[in-house]
């Protein structure tokens, strides 16, 4: 299905590189989109397709580098000049208003290109908009409809009929389907294809190998901040681009020998038909001393599970730690149960930042370290000095905001403060996100070392390496569902993709 | 292809023809507590339901009205404005002196306008290029304002008379603004409110840059998206906020004609942000009606006529304004989480 023509060029990428502090996004990007293809761009988590998506989008300003648009040398300073190249992006996560109705959304690019001291054309609006619908076959939607009130699904749409509208000459679709039905997404495809047919050049975004295979004529490979390759799409296998994506020297990818066998510990956890919205009844167990890794892609439903267990969701299903059954939606009795859970949100959910070290250290078993409600500020002082020297937190002292550490600091903290509990269990999820590398390892090296004094723990976490080096088992969710575990020298990165792409 | 959740729920889209629908829309259930409250003055007291007390209303909540009309816009466009009372003193005590000081109308006037529009663009950049939250900015510039004035007439009084100065002629016209009655029965500010709330109903609802406004405030990233300059919109809306408290400013020292740069419109903000929320709009931005701000004026000003006409203690009224405020926004939170 590739388009063999001769195709002109629409954006060239050379050499672009984007640094954040602390973390080299994108790394000297080469890639080029021609008008009436369908390119693929993929790449597991982080791997900097989002940050490059940006980049053309004129939302980010690459540190280095050119992009060339139909040949010429130009800057995309700001989302405006951006669309002015032809170029509309479908965002990941909505950019639409939920206080406004569909058809104020679908126009809103039209109505920023008039003059402010022009009327609105209300009946114009509403007539376009509905053709816009129309044509996804959502005729059923009354554009005067609030999106505030739509589903995910229909807000995605609404925001791809936006874009479809705009006439784009580069249409970038990131993830335009992560909330839509199959039916949905047929249609989508539909129309993908009707675009390229019509000359536009589509970059298509997915974690979905098969749509990828099915839909792009060219597939670029981007790991690790750079573009890997870029194939056509003739009798490519999903094995090869898993590959591609992985792309690391497999056999040292374990790094350390599961030297226990776990299988002879107590289990503490005990999950059985687990249902809440987005899991589907899952059932797994963990024994003490064990590290269960959980892999799979973001709308999995994986990114749940944490939430689910520790009763910051409703939930059907029993979950048991030592035999005792925990009542759902209650996280202060799961504390109480037993369980430890740190949020993948560190800034937002996980910590104080504007509090103490000490005070985060004691901040979730308050109770033990007071006296008819006064603190006892010299018992919290120790506990916290221990808990520092255990985990080997770099802090300047006790009495330090957590604002002013490092990601990998804060992290060792929110982890002390898991311990202070004596937890039998330990619910992480993505324990090292935008957490520098040397940090990562010591994290690792503490995380063995509970498992080791007996407690189960649970990772969750979108980075494979991760989880292939530290799980012991692994079980990776697709679509709200726990596939078969994969254990021991069955834990790699391919056989997690393989399971967590699998149609 | 997977098979993919669905995490919101379907929304029916088709209720807004319906009854229910009707009933839902904010304007409707602030109408109706309107309605509910007159009937209930109507049988409760001799003098409600007539003319003179009726345009009496009208007068006393026109001032009221014109800002909260502004401050409809600004916070549409999600920000705040504290430094209206203020506004209110400045502009108006400017344009007195400048009347006593023998200018013309015209452009005494103008130059009391230019000042609110002024303090508009500055809490407007203030908000904007200056990153400061407008609640922040806007209580400063309440005290640099009311600093201003009171450094401006030195603290005394300013009374508008030809004793002190002021033209005639000037004087005549001037008054007529403030005080007069239009056919000999209508006063001339509430012909003024009504001029601006229609031009301003027009402006929000009709216009490119009333629709703005409402992208600003729902959703700032989905606007810069589709190419809406977000601090240009939401510095217009704080201008239009300055113009329109300085013009109620202006009809106020017209209307008494004397003010004092340390009492004149003390607080006023308050009231200004009360009635324009009671009219439904949302402190978190856009939503927002002039025809909700409308009537939320109206029930804050046909309580207090209602309060007074009854005989109630001064200090019980204004206990009692306080709750409306209370369980009118809390209604609006209590429908916003129903519907979420």
């Amino acid at each position: 299905m590739n388009a063999s023509n001769p195709q002109t060029e629409i954006v060239r990428i050379a050499g672009v590189t984007k640094r954040f502090p602390g973390v080299l996004a994108l790394d000297r990007i080469n890639v080029a989109f021609a008008a009436g293809e369908v390119h693929a761009v993929i790449g597991e988590n982080g791997a900097g397709k989002s940050t490059l998506m940006n980049i053309l989008a004129g939302d980010l300003q690459p540190n280095d580098g050119q992009i060339f648009i139909d040949g010429a040398p130009s800057v995309i300073a700001t989302p405006l000049v951006s669309r002015a190249h032809g170029i509309t992006v479908v965002y990941q996560e909505l950019a639409l208003c939920p206080t406004l109705s569909i058809a104020e959304n679908i126009m809103m690019p039209d109505m920023a290109a008039r003059s402010v001291a022009t009327f609105v054309p209300r009946d114009q609006m509403r007539r376009e908009a509905r053709a816009a619908l129309a044509r996804l076959g959502m005729d059923h939607l009354d554009p005067d409809t609030k999106v505030g009130r739509l589903s995910v699904a229909e807000a995605q749409l609404v925001e791809i009929a936006r874009a479809i509208r705009q006439k784009a000459r580069l249409l970038v679709l990131d993830e335009p389907n992560s909330a839509l039905s199959t039916r949905e997404s047929e249609k989508l495809f539909e129309i993908v294809r009707q675009l390229r047919a019509d000359g536009v050049a589509v970059i298509y975004v997915s974690h979905h190998l098969d749509e990828v295979l099915d839909l792009a004529d060219r597939i670029t490979v981007m790991r690790d901040g750079r573009t890997i390759e870029t194939m056509i799409n003739d009798n490519v296998s999903q094995d090869r681009l898993i590959r591609a994506m992985v792309g690391r020297d497999l056999g040292s990818a374990r790094p350390w020998t599961l030297q226990q066998n776990s299988a002879a510990h107590p289990v503490v956890l005990t999950v059985d038909d687990l249902t809440a919205p987005g899991l589907d009844q899952v059932n797994f167990t963990v024994r003490a001393g064990e590290i269960l890794g959980i892999g799979g892609l973001p709308d999995s439903g994986k990114d749940r599970l944490g939430d689910v267990l520790f009763g910051l969701i409703p939930r059907s299903g029993k979950v048991t730690i030592d035999g005792k059954e925990l009542p759902a939606a209650a996280p202060s009795a799961s504390i109480r149960y037993g369980m430890a859970y740190v949020p993948a949100d560190r800034r937002g959910a996980g910590a104080l930042l504007t509090m103490s070290v000490a005070d985060n250290v004691v901040s979730a078993a308050l109770k033990n370290f007071s006296v008819s409600g006064f603190l006892r500020r010299a018992q919290i002082k120790r506990e916290a000095r221990a808990q520092v020297a255990r985990l080997d937190a770099r802090i300047s002292h006790l009495g330090q905001k957590l604002a002013t550490l490092s990601g990998g600091n804060q992290q060792k903290i929110i982890l002390g403060r898991s311990l202070v509990t004596n937890p039998r269990l330990l619910v992480l999820h993505e324990p090292t996100r935008g957490i520098d590398v040397g940090a990562k390892a010591e994290i690792y090296q503490i995380l063995r070392q509970i498992a080791g004094e007996g407690v189960a723990i649970i990772m969750i976490s979108s980075e494979m390496p991760e989880l292939v080096m530290n799980a012991e088992r692994v079980l990776v969710m697709r679509s709200g569902r726990l596939s078969e575990e994969l254990r021991g020298a069955d834990v790699n990165e391919e056989a997690i993709l393989a399971r967590a792409m699998a149609s | 292809m997977t098979d993919t959740v669905r995490t919101g729920a379907r929304a029916p889209a088709m209720d807004r023809f319906s009854l229910p629908g009707l009933l839902r829309a904010r304007e409707t259930g602030v109408f109706l507590a309107l309605v509910v409250l007159c009937l209930f003055l109507t049988f409760a007291t001799d003098g409600f339901l007539t003319s003179v007390n009726l345009l009496n209303v009208g007068r006393q909540i026109s001032l009221l009205g014109i800002m909260a009309v502004g401050m409809t816009f600004v916070l549409i466009s999600g920000e705040v404005d504290l430094s209206v009372g203020s506004n209110y003193a400045l502009s108006g005590l400017a344009t007195g002196m400048l009347i006593i000081a023998g200018w013309g109308l015209v452009p005494a006037l103008c130059v009391g306008l230019v000042t609110g529009m002024t303090i508009g663009l500055i809490n407007g950049v203030l908000s904007t290029y200056g990153r400061l939250p407008s609640l922040i900015a806007t209580l400063g510039m309440l005290s640099v304002v009311r600093g201003s004035a009171l450094i401006l007439t030195n603290g005394q009084p300013v009374t508008v008379n030809v004793r002190n100065g002021a033209d005639p002629g000037v004087l005549e016209i001037f008054s007529f603004i403030g005080q007069g009655y239009l056919f000999g029965i209508v006063p001339m500010q509430l012909v003024f409110f009504i001029l601006i709330a229609a031009l301003a109903w027009v402006v929000l609802s009709c216009t490119n840059f009333g629709f703005r406004v409402f992208a600003v405030g729902g959703s700032a990233k989905a606007a810069r998206v589709s190419g809406i300059s977000i601090n240009s919109v939401k510095i217009w809306a704080f201008v239009l906020m300055g113009a329109l408290a300085a013009f109620a400013g202006i009809l106020s020292l017209a209307f008494l004609p004397s003010g004092q740069a340390g009492r004149t419109g003390l607080g006023l903000e308050l009231d200004v942000i009360a009635a324009t929320i009671v009219g439904g709009a949302s402190l978190s931005g856009g939503e927002g009606t002039i025809l909700g701000t409308i009537l939320g004026v109206l029930i804050i000003g046909v309580m207090r006529n209602g309060l007074v006409l009854m005989g109630v203690n001064p200090f019980v009224q204004e206990l009692m304004i306080g709750l409306v405020i209370i369980i009118a926004v809390g209604i609006d939170k209590w429908s916003t989480r129903r519907r979420a």
